[in-house]
């Protein structure tokens, strides 16, 4: 080795590795000091059990028959024992929209029935543009619509979280609709809460252009959102394009979930969204289940996504 | 060490810190909450910002060979979060806007920058005769 052309001697050695020192010890102190302004340093603090904790699930399609899954009223039950198996019980589960894949009244007592198995005080959904093929929703609101205003969207309180369930599948054009109404029902409802309150909207179209040429946006959603401005933490979760995807847009971020049917390709794949047949042992890999927790003191909702697998 | 030099070392630093600052930004506002992407834009940055500032002030060369790396990572995982996704999580064309085109030009710029600097530093040193001028005139870097 002493021969070698590029040894290096003693002193070498300790001033290349006080640079190396020096460049972890930087790192470490600027991640600490990112951390510190991002205030995870007092998320820290209040770690412990989340004020909140719920669960998604999306577009089951029941009744769906195509190649790309031969059997989705399996891989919902699977969800729906992913679901029981988390490790706790979820305040609450959301379905965000597509629960039948026809809409026909058999398929809505299908899925209505699967959803029972579910070991949660309480299941929310919206409809999909699958759930109102042909009557403009009256087969859902009629089997899931009790309580909900207008043409089946409402609002609660839970553990100091509002949620809002909206609908953006009626009187679809290209892209998601809410229509004045709604948009009427969202200012009304916000106005009288706290600006510091956290606040979680759920829709089955996304309320963010996600891919308009597909269909992936709601055309009227900007002003919805403008009500929720003032707000310093809005999470917005939605399903219809059977994917993962995240994005965040000053205080609002939005979460779109995966499917328990069948995978759609990714925005730009292709002519059109079809759905996409994948080998059998990978099929569950793309389908799956979405877990949220709020913890109290934090402005920002934790997502953990659960494959099927 | 010639002037040329000195203002490319002192590009990659500018470079390697606007790549940290985009992502410490982003990092702040909401992707600290996207699970492993939030963890992964912590380091990327902590890691670009300490790199910059040791390159500032001189550093080995082996620092410019971390910041090609670190910035050309960034890269693949940018093309990866556009294309088949990354942990999960993808993005759409250049949102979060303008943040996507600066880490991008950022990040371009300074693996250029390191391999100019790189391959200029091998051809001093495998020229006996600039070696020897930079010998010279007190410019040979040690390390």
């Amino acid at each position: 080795m002493t021969d070698a052309p590029h040894t290096m001697n003693r002193r070498q050695l300790i001033r290349h590795s006080a640079w190396f020192g020096a460049a972890v010890g930087l790192a470490v102190v600027g991640g600490e000091v990112i951390s510190h302004v991002a205030g995870t340093a007092d998320a820290a603090r209040v770690q412990g059990r989340p004020t909140l904790r719920f669960a998604q699930v999306s577009d089951s399609h029941i009744g769906f028959t195509g190649k790309a899954n031969s059997n989705v009223a399996s891989s919902f039950s699977e969800a729906i024992d992913r679901i029981n198996n988390l490790g706790y019980t979820p305040d609450f589960v959301i379905h965000t929209g597509d629960l039948t894949h026809l809409a026909t009244p058999d398929q809505f007592d299908q899925v209505k029935q699967l959803m029972t198995g579910l070991r949660t005080p309480h299941v929310f959904t919206v409809p999909g543009e699958h759930d109102s093929v042909d009557d403009a929703g009256q087969k859902y609101r009629s089997v899931f619509g009790a309580g909900t205003r207008g043409d089946g969207w409402y609002s609660f309180d839970i553990a100091g979280v509002h949620v809002i369930a909206l609908v953006n599948t009626l009187n679809l054009k290209k892209l998601g609709h809410l229509g004045a109404d709604q948009l009427d029902f969202v200012a009304k409802d916000v106005a009288a809460l706290p600006s510091d309150t956290p606040i979680i909207v759920f829709s089955h179209i996304p309320l963010f252009a996600m891919y308009p040429d597909w269909g992936w946006g709601t055309d009227d959603a900007a002003q919805a959102l403008s009500y929720l401005r003032r707000f310093s933490s809005v999470t917005c979760l939605n399903g219809h394009v059977h994917q993962v995807f995240s994005k965040t847009e000053g205080n609002v971020t939005f979460y779109s979930g995966t499917t328990t049917a069948y995978p759609l390709p990714h925005p730009g794949d292709g002519p059109a969204p079809k759905p996409v047949t994948l080998p059998a042992a990978q099929l569950h890999d793309a389908l799956g289940i979405r877990e949220v927790s709020y913890t109290k003191g934090q402005n920002a909702l934790a997502l953990k996504e659960r494959t099927l697998q | 060490m010639n002037f040329a030099k000195i203002i490319t070392r002192i590009g990659i630093a500018v470079t390697l810190a606007a790549s940290g600052i985009s992502h410490a930004y982003l990092y702040i506002h909401g992707y600290q909450h996207i699970p492993t992407i939030g963890t992964a834009f912590l380091v990327q940055a902590s890691v670009s910002l300490a790199l910059a500032a040791l390159i500032l002030v001189g550093g080995p060369a082996w620092l410019q060979w971390a910041a090609a790396m670190l910035a050309g990572g960034s890269l693949v995982a940018f093309g990866l979060s556009r294309t088949v996704g990354l942990f999960g999580f993808s993005e759409h064309g250049w949102q979060p806007s303008p943040h996507a085109v600066l880490s991008l030009v950022a990040e371009l710029l300074t693996v250029g920058l390191c391999a100019v600097y790189l391959v200029e530093g091998r051809r001093v040193r495998s020229s006996p005769q600039i070696a020897m001028s930079e010998l010279s005139t007190g410019n040979a870097s040690v390390g």
